[in-house]
């Protein structure tokens, strides 16, 4: 058990000194949550088609287009399991002491702390563009810690995806596939509520959705009513996913 | 003297039709080096990864230090490091970071963890580039920060596979002599898969020949030379003959086992060539016998695998493609 804490943390750490070393991909996939909130937002705004209540388009979407970034990064993370596969990096890990279930609940919330970097990019942008954040550090700390959380959950997707994909041109492909309709039936873009009725229901088990409602709950409406429904749901979303993938990853590596 | 690995009637079959592993038995004394030496997809890594606790057995029973490794694999795993075939270090981060992340897995204590690292770094020859990042590193940097790694910790075994492929032979040696005095001074057994003759010839105490799943045959390096038939001294005769008395005086010498002459030659097979030379040359010049030359050919390892294994061991491609494959991984 002591030797699987220590796993989780070091994963961490390892991420962070690759963070220390290029940020690279960081910066590139920045890009697409800032076309939405720089472009997107204001046009969309312009003709005021969706009802967001009292806040302006581009605020409500900030949170969604943000936690569209961080589950895209994070479901790719899974590619860099299936490179590991490739390369000695998994074999070896496997023949430490560790178990192989904190081996993969390790590497996949190490993909949070990649997230969290390109949460910390996109803020800025969104400061800039004058969308207006709750102002309170507590809250702030809070939605960044459940992205964090969340991300494990969604990099262990991935992870389910790669032991089936012996290839990375099948898995590039796979994410797109699973990437797009998460997006577009959560309430990233629109509130749930002009959803058509099949939406809704798939809405309902969508975790993107829960992410999204609670960071913006944190982030942007100050509305915490959800809260503890969005945590719970995250909660079991990581751990079906964490359950999922550690049996799978036998397959992996097979 | 403790037994190191211990396999009992091990069979591996993949997606219930590719066999392996075929029964494989095999008994290792701590503190040896160990070489298993087989053609592509023998089952030398197979049987690595079963030791290793990474694959499951289909049938029958391996013990590492009296521990099953399907049964007790969180045990055997704080006994063993390893180094696999494919590249097992991160490319993006230092070599320094890489044996840092290593050592706080295996949980070396804080205080000690810089000294063991600077250590294995320059055991390695690698102190000049510990900041590098592994990304600028040549393949056989790469390796020998790999194998740096496995000496981190001081493990009861160590697994190797393949170790030295695609290193120049100067890198080669620096690998070895380390290993050697590494093993010398913990006690270590070194168990490692490899394609050169010469390396298992020069660095290990004991080798086993394993082919399509099975050990064919295993021992000393010079046990195994010697199965193979023995050492064979020509004589060139100058166009003397000799007379069947010699011959019958040559085979009654110890060591000798055959004796063959025509006009021209003389072949003596012998376990022992030096000694035989000697006391043959003593009876030839007693009778006379004028020489022009005489040559000493002794079996390799190369003619002890194709007699078991049936092929020679095609190494040239082989490495080369490996290399290829840990370049493109390195790139990226």
């Amino acid at each position: 058990m002591r030797d699987s804490v220590r796993n989780f943390f070091v994963m961490i750490e390892l991420e962070l000194r690759r963070l220390r070393h290029d940020r690279t991909e960081l910066y590139f996939r920045a890009v697409q949550p800032i076309l939405w909130i720089v472009i997107f937002g204001p046009v969309m705004s312009g003709i005021r088609a969706i009802p967001t209540g009292n806040i302006p388009y581009t605020d409500f979407i900030t949170p969604g287009v943000l936690i569209q970034s961080t589950t895209f990064l994070c479901i790719f993370y899974g590619l860099m399991m299936v490179w590991e596969r490739d390369s000695g990096i998994l074999k070896k890990l496997l023949v430490t002491p560790a178990s192989r279930y904190a081996t993969v609940i390790g590497r996949s919330m190490a993909s949070g702390i990649r997230a969290i970097f390109q949460g910390l990019i996109v803020i800025p942008v969104a400061l800039i563009m004058s969308v207006k954040f709750i102002p309170n550090p507590a809250y702030f700390i809070s939605a960044f810690v459940i992205i964090f959380l969340a991300s494990g959950g969604f990099a262990a997707i991935s992870i389910l995806a790669a032991s089936f994909m012996k290839t990375r041109e099948r898995f590039m492909g796979i994410g797109q596939a699973i990437i797009m309709p998460l997006f577009f039936a959560s309430n990233a873009l629109y509130p749930v509520q002009i959803m058509p009725q099949i939406l809704k229901d798939f809405s309902a088990f969508n975790p993107l959705s829960y992410v999204v409602d609670a960071v913006r709950g944190l982030l942007i409406t100050g509305d915490l009513t959800n809260l503890p429904i969005d945590l719970a749901a995250i909660a079991i979303f990581d751990v079906i996913l964490f359950i999922l993938a550690s049996v799978s990853f036998k397959r992996i590596i097979e | 003297m403790e037994t190191a690995v211990d396999v009992k009637n091990l069979v591996k079959v993949y997606n219930h039709k590719t066999r392996a592993l075929d029964g494989i038995d095999l008994r290792l004394e701590s503190g040896i080096a160990f070489a298993l030496l087989g053609p592509n997809g023998a089952g030398k890594t197979t049987l690595m990864r079963i030791l290793t606790t990474q694959l499951r057995p289909t049938t029958g029973e391996a013990y590492v230090f009296g521990l099953n490794v399907d049964r007790e694999g969180g045990k055997v795993r704080r006994l063993i490091s390893y180094v696999p075939q494919e590249m097992s270090v991160w490319t993006d981060i230092s070599g320094y970071e890489n044996l840092l992340i290593y050592a706080k897995i295996f949980g070396i204590p804080s205080h000690e963890r810089k000294q063991i690292i600077d250590d294995s770094l320059k055991s390695m020859g690698l102190s000049q580039v510990a900041n590098t990042l592994v990304k600028a590193y040549s393949g056989g940097m790469v390796r020998r920060l790999e194998i740096a790694c496995a000496m981190l910790i001081k493990p009861k075994i160590m697994f190797l596979d393949e170790p030295t492929i695609g290193l120049d032979p100067s890198a080669k040696k620096v690998v070895w002599e380390t290993l050697t005095s590494f093993k010398k001074e913990y006690g270590v057994t070194v168990f490692f898969n490899t394609h050169y003759m010469d390396e298992a010839d020069l660095y290990s105490d004991r080798i086993a020949i394993i082919d399509k799943g099975k050990i064919v045959i295993q021992g000393t390096a010079n046990e195994l030379k010697r199965s193979v038939g023995g050492e064979t001294i020509s004589f060139d005769l100058a166009g003397n003959s000799i007379n069947e008395t010699i011959i019958q005086k040559i085979r009654g010498l110890t060591s000798v086992r055959d004796v063959m002459a025509n006009s021209t030659e003389l072949n003596i097979i012998s376990e022992n060539a030096e000694t035989t030379l000697v006391e043959a040359m003593e009876i030839l010049r007693i009778e006379n016998i004028p020489l022009e030359k005489i040559s000493i050919m002794k079996p390799t390892l190369d003619d002890v695998f194709l007699k078991y294994a049936g092929s020679r061991l095609e190494t040239t491609g082989r490495i080369s493609e490996v290399t290829h494959t840990r370049d493109m991984i390195r790139r990226g």
